[in-house]
């Protein structure tokens, strides 16, 4: 299975414009106006995507669908803030959150977003897809993923399963609820549509994209061996992600929440940014981890904050170079203390200038008793990624 | 781009965001915001006898035949004053209030200030729509979130580590 970047960003079109349709359901029937806020491709394992279901205590509609493209599309959302929306579907439902009729409302909601998500696909597609009727799944309950992925996983050599979701983030005006849509197509319909939509040039294996999403993993690893040696605090990597996005929802994936620490760009191929970004309660921690029972400072503070940035990117990024067989150089950090979308706005921005869509690589550390948060964002220039990857797909062969 | 009718009924301000990349227009009693403005610039129009105020967040000074009209600031401005004549506005009483547009890193790679460039081209936009510049709070090194009152054009400017103003 070949993608090709072509595809990528006529899949992102899709997708957004899919989620768009689903928000209008939304907002026609409840009268509540939804917006779309970030369209995503990701390629994930399964096992990432069954574990921000568990982390987010988030409950799901499954809906399958097929005919000219068959796979699993997910709605996923807080069932609680979720049913309040349900009411005006079923009138008296949000007395019950738990009960049968808030399920079985919620299981409409389901139908009517995931149903407008896909009529957004097929007409775009020109072609007609069929869907299944929705299943309510209990993630706590009912646990896995695994029966609803189905065929629409691929294995890597790793023994991992993978997957190329589509990952939808819908908000309701006021921030009431949060909506995510995963949709999962099947091996053979991510074929079907590249081969509609794709050039014939710019293709990378899409193992080549599930090697580079593993160095990467591998790199926070890494990244997190660090800041425990360094912190004496044990640290696990909880997310590590790459995902296509249009380059202008970049920063919308940080809110308005202050972020301390560092931006460093990054040269050779790939070049480009890197933010390694704390709460303002872990940069605190880890400041303190490092000059134990010291009176720092906050010029103290400040250094501890970029050493340790320093440090995390070289372990991030050495990891790819290794693989790429590349040099990548790093510039010296630029401290920062900031809002947390304002801080990786420049990066897009330089970035937008050539390019529309970016590949970007997010990764989360965390303490076991949540002491510290670190999130790495690093954004390659797009061609220069690419063109590594195309000499990684060569090397495989 | 999002527009929104008041609703008289609603005793709460409505509070619309609008993304980066993106426009919005309201009236009356709401307000519109954005949030992480960096290098971006943050164009506020408005006009205080219809009351009808519209917000842009811009990424780039000049489309060069990109479509994406919402992206760059000499496709938003025409584009976000045109969506607040069709709500009412007169163009010859629209003010405009500019924030955003700083310099937070210097690149090794990089081509001058993009945000430089930006507040540049949004001066340079406006006055080609004969619209007057009442107030700015642009450049510096640090990031901003606006917020803006439709009724009264009052732009409130956020930041992190640089306190609240109101221009």
């Amino acid at each position: 299975m070949n993608l090709d970047v072509q595809s990528l960003r006529t899949f992102s079109r899709l997708a957004h414009s899919g989620a768009e349709r689903a928000a209008g359901s939304l907002s026609q029937l409840t009268g509540v106006e939804t917006f779309v806020n970030v369209t995503k491709i990701e390629v994930s394992t399964r096992q990432d995507v069954e574990r921000e279901f568990h982390e987010r205590d988030l409950v799901t509609v499954h809906i399958g669908f097929n005919g000219g493209i068959d796979g699993r599309t997910v709605l996923a959302f807080d069932r609680a803030e979720a049913v309040e929306l349900v009411d005006v579907l079923v009138p008296g439902a949000a007395d019950q959150p738990e009960g049968e009729m808030a399920t079985s409302g919620l299981k409409e909601l389901g139908n009517i977003m995931l149903g407008g998500f896909l009529d957004g696909w097929a007409d775009h597609l020109e072609t007609s897809i069929d869907i299944t009727t929705p299943t309510f799944v209990d993630t706590q309950t009912e646990g896995t993923l695994e029966d609803i992925t189905g065929d629409s996983g691929f294995q890597m050599a790793t023994g991992d399963d993978h997957v190329l979701a589509f990952r939808n983030q819908l908000e309701t005006s006021e921030s009431r609820v949060g909506f995510h849509i995963y949709m999962l197509p099947t091996h053979d319909s991510v074929d079907t549509i590249s081969n509609l939509t794709g050039g014939e040039s710019d293709s990378v294996p899409i193992e080549t994209f599930t090697s580079f999403s593993s160095m990467i993993s591998e790199g926070a690893e890494q990244a997190s061996d660090d800041l425990t040696a360094m912190t004496g605090m044990e640290s696990a990597v909880e997310v590590s992600r790459l995902s296509f996005v249009p380059i202008e929802a970049v920063p919308m994936q940080l809110t308005d929440a202050t972020r301390k620490g560092v931006v460093l760009e990054f040269m050779g191929t790939p070049s480009g940014y890197i933010a390694i970004l704390f709460d303002d309660e872990s940069a605190e921690k880890v400041a303190d981890a490092l000059m134990p029972g010291m009176e720092a400072d906050p010029a103290m503070r400040q250094s501890a904050i970029q050493e340790i940035g320093n440090i995390v990117t070289s372990g991030f990024i050495d990891g790819w170079a290794n693989a790429l067989e590349t040099v990548i150089e790093i510039s010296p950090p630029t401290y920062v203390d900031d809002i947390g979308s304002a801080i990786v706005d420049p990066l897009a921005t330089e970035l937008a200038q050539a390019q529309e869509y970016a590949f970007l690589i997010d990764s989360a550390i965390r303490t076991e008793n949540d002491a510290f948060t670190c999130d790495i964002y690093a954004l390659p220039n797009e061609s220069e990624l690419r063109e590594a990857l195309d000499q990684l797909a060569a090397e495989a062969q | 781009m999002k527009i929104y009718t008041s609703d008289t009924t609603n005793t709460v301000r409505e509070r619309t965001k609008v993304g980066i990349a993106d426009y919005g227009v309201v009236s009356g009693d709401e307000t519109l915001t954005t949030s992480g403005l960096g290098s971006c610039v943050g164009i506020a129009l408005y006009d205080n006898a219809s009351g009808v105020a519209g917000l842009a967040h811009a990424m780039l000074p000049y489309a060069n035949g990109d479509s994406k009209e919402a992206k760059y600031v000499d496709t938003v401005v025409p584009a976000l004053l045109q969506s607040m004549v069709d709500r009412g506005a007169n163009p010859r009483n629209v003010r405009a209030k500019l924030a955003g547009g700083s310099t937070m890193f210097e690149f090794s790679s990089t081509d001058g200030s993009i945000g430089d460039r930006n507040v540049a081209a949004a001066r340079e936009v406006l006055g080609r729509e004969r619209i007057s510049i009442v107030a700015e709070n642009v450049g510096g090194d640090h990031g901003r979130s606006l917020e803006l009152v439709a009724s009264t054009g009052d732009l409130r400017v956020r930041s992190a580590n640089a306190g609240r103003t109101t221009i």
